[in-house]
């Protein structure tokens, strides 16, 4: 017999104020469609950019005001679960995307207006493409593509089942293969990095859902709380269970850029509009590792004994190839982009811990490397040949000499990321060291570490490249960053020396918010 | 009457419909075929490949079908509410006209941006 | 009838699909994988809906079915837009990237 419908229906019962933020920001990405509609093509782009940064402020505002002092319950009938780790999640991504948003909208290094092509429906290099480039019109609609992305990641991070853990990684994803493809510079290297991304990224997604229906098959339920009762009554040795889990992490060791699953990467990374990089590489990155914490430590929390060796092997990996592999490339973002795979192996140091200190432990790191990853990529932005980014690392010689500033600051998050005192990589680091450590996984504490000395080598060799060779003779201009761009880069390399110097408030406020509700 | 009658009788119907559509059209109508008649029957791309580079891409096509993709596919929505309808009362009525609120959003910026012009 | 086999079926569609992302070099076909891959967990959710007597799998299918539909709208937009641009829908031609 096929279940019916009860006879009685409750209406669900829906927290108001502790889904708040998420739909501030999905409202915003709502009237942005709207205003693209209505609006006359002249003030549309700064009502965007306004509307944009007020429904990210707003929606941040919010959330600590509002949803803050009431976290801990689930809401939407149980189907997101607003608890600490939730909140400091949706938090970090607000303030990430905030920055990006910034970067999105500089106009003042790129001659001919902003990162983005004026209209993507155009072929590179056609009469039409031309017109609208001299008419210095732009593509508004990025702004409430990027709303729906980050309305998606604070949704991700609090998804207590499978299926909103699902639509919400599509949410989240769907906006971003898009934005990939924008690049004004380029514009036939972006097209292909967004049918990599869309492609590589629907194939994971169907493999995350697949395991999702081997869960589900499993427990008879798609909460995670439910997934988490079955698993304490059941015997645990399941295949279905084992099938289940081993596919969604295969989705979500994807989505983070983890070895084997990392080939994605480099390329999207160097193809996409940098301001794109930046917040893919810092917000996303956070919105997949606050989801992959929620299944594994909630759902999927007394079962890891089973789910570890995965991740051990998976960590290692990563460390291993995103290192070697970095130390090979020859082009800014592409090392970039290689150093982030090795940063998700350290961050998936601490998930491996399986504890609360590997929870608050891989928080902490991910603030850090979110503000490190944007202030890098923003600067990526500065340096420039003719018209294009100067992306090639030989073109960065001598930097110091010609900008001081730009090679400083550069250096900065460049020692954050190789984990050098008094910055906010090593208190990062360190965190989730010791958090594997008491958990257990010593043998993956010794690889990091002595990985983390082969990192180091490529950051400092391009520390090296700036300070010590001479500038080419043809040396790219140095662009003059807007009121936009320095501010995102200050507040990264504020964000940065604080996190490094002072690290205690943070690091407070992720132990106290480090627990999740069932 | 048995329940399968009906059924039956209704099949029949149909059937003799399409059989008297097809041989009444055949007697009464005229016969002139042409190349474009005599073709494979297929909306939109044309059936053989068209040479690199040469052959016009009609991406308007695409346009439409995707746009009827979408708005198509949200029926799935409305359906299990049409079954459920005066069990979920005005909760799911107030809910069913927020979805369908977000959707006229997206139509809306179809329709202004010259989506829904084929020419 | 079992209600297994379904699971068996669509354990078979999801390989056969993921076998075609792998071999298969045209992006539209190679798309068309990836539809019948999250059509196979459908099948699953439905059958295991049925073996467990939860009605929540079904559910799921329905979001499935939508968020397929949106895909195929932005991954049709994304191929067209590198047809237009190069004529061809092979997933080897496009090779910037490659090192």
């Amino acid at each position: 017999m096929m279940p019916h419908l009860a006879d009685g229906f409750t209406s669900p019962t829906f927290e108001y104020q502790l889904l708040a933020p998420m739909l501030i920001v999905f409202g915003g990405a709502i009237v942005g469609v709207l205003v693209e509609a209505f609006t006359p093509r002249g003030p549309r782009r700064t009502v965007q950019v306004a509307l944009g940064l007020v429904t990210l402020v707003v929606a941040f505002v919010v959330l600590l005001a509002v949803t803050r002092p009431k976290l801990g319950d689930l809401a939407a009938s149980g189907t997101v679960a607003i608890d600490g780790p939730a909140v400091f999640f949706q938090g970090t991504i607000l303030v990430l995307a905030l920055l990006s948003f910034l970067l999105f909208v500089e106009r003042g290094v790129d001659s001919a207006g902003d990162a983005f092509t004026p209209s993507g429906a155009t072929i590179p290099g056609s009469a039409s493409e031309r017109e609208l480039v001299a008419a210095r019109v732009s593509q508004t609609e990025v702004w409430p593509l990027a709303l729906f992305s980050v309305g998606g990641m604070m949704l991700f991070v609090a998804s207590n089942d499978l299926l909103t853990f699902f639509v919400a990684l599509e949410v989240m994803s769907l906006p971003l293969y898009l934005l990939v493809g924008l690049a004004r510079r380029r514009r036939l290297l972006s097209q292909e990095a967004a049918l990599k991304y869309f492609l590589l990224g629907s194939f994971s997604s169907a493999f995350l859902l697949f395991g999702s229906a081997f869960l589900f098959g499993y427990s008879g339920s798609i909460s995670f709380t439910g997934i988490y009762d079955s698993l304490s009554s059941g015997v645990g040795l399941d295949p279905l269970l084992l099938i289940g889990t081993g596919m969604v992490a295969i989705g979500l060791f994807f989505k983070v850029g983890a070895v084997p699953f990392h080939s994605w990467v480099p390329d999207v990374y160097q193809g996409a509009p940098t301001p794109v990089t930046a917040f893919m590489a810092a917000a996303t990155k956070v919105a997949a590792f606050g989801a992959m914490l929620r299944i594994f430590y909630v759902a999927l929390g007394d079962y890891d004994w089973n789910w570890r060796p995965m991740f051990w092997v998976v960590t290692i990996l990563t460390i291993v190839v995103g290192s070697i592999l970095a130390i090979t490339q020859t082009d800014i973002k592409r090392m970039l982009a290689y150093s982030s795979v090795a940063q998700a192996g350290f961050i998936l140091t601490g998930v491996t811990a399986a504890s609360d200190s590997g929870l608050s432990s891989t928080m902490f790191y991910l603030v850090a490397y979110g503000f490190a990853t944007i202030g890098a990529f923003a600067l990526v932005t500065l340096v420039r040949d003719g018209t294009s980014e100067a992306t090639h690392l030989s073109r960065w010689a001598g930097l110091g000499r010609r900008s001081p500033i730009i090679a400083a600051v550069l250096s900065l998050f460049l020692l954050s990321f190789a984990g050098i005192p008094l910055t906010s990589g090593f208190i990062g680091k360190f965190l989730v060291f010791e958090a594997a450590v008491n958990g257990g996984a010593t043998p993956l504490v010794i690889v990091g570490a002595i990985f983390s000395a082969v990192a180091a080598f490529f950051y400092v060799r391009v520390i090296v490249l700036m300070y010590f060779s001479d500038p080419p003779d043809d040396a790219p201009s140095l662009a003059l960053p807007g009121a936009a761009t320095t501010l995102a880069v200050a507040v990264c390399a504020a964000g940065t020396v604080a996190l490094g110097v002072v690290p205690g408030p943070v690091i407070d406020l992720a132990q106290e918010a480090a627990a999740f509700i069932r | 009457m048995n329940p399968i009658v009906p059924i039956l009788f209704l099949g029949l119907l149909a059937f003799g419909f399409a059989a008297f559509s097809i041989l009444a059209g055949s007697l009464s109508g005229p016969k002139r075929y042409s190349r474009v008649k005599l073709d494979a029957y297929e909306c939109g791309i044309e059936p053989t490949p068209q040479p690199i580079g040469g052959g016009r891409f009609p991406v308007k096509y695409y346009l439409t079908a995707m746009l009827f993709i979408l708005f198509d596919i949200e029926i799935v929505f409305l359906y299990p509410w049409a079954v459920a309808f005066d069990q979920l009362a005005i909760f799911g009525l107030i809910e069913m006209l927020l979805f369908i609120l977000t959707l006229g959003v997206a139509y809306a910026y179809v329709w202004r941006r010259g989506g829904l012009e084929w020419d | 009838m079992n209600p297994e086999n379904y699971l068996y079926l669509s354990s078979i569609l999801f390989v056969i699909g993921a076998v075609g992302v792998l071999v298969r070099r045209n992006a539209i076909v190679v798309f068309m994988c990836i539809e019948l891959m999250l059509n196979a967990s459908n099948l699953a959710f439905v059958s295991f809906a049925r073996l467990n007597g939860n009605i929540d799998g079904q559910v799921v299918a329905f979001f499935v079915m939508v968020v397929a539909a949106a895909e195929v709208v932005i991954g049709l937009a994304i191929i067209v837009t590198i047809f237009r641009t190069r004529r061809s829908a092979s997933v080897d031609d496009p090779n910037l990237l490659k090192l």
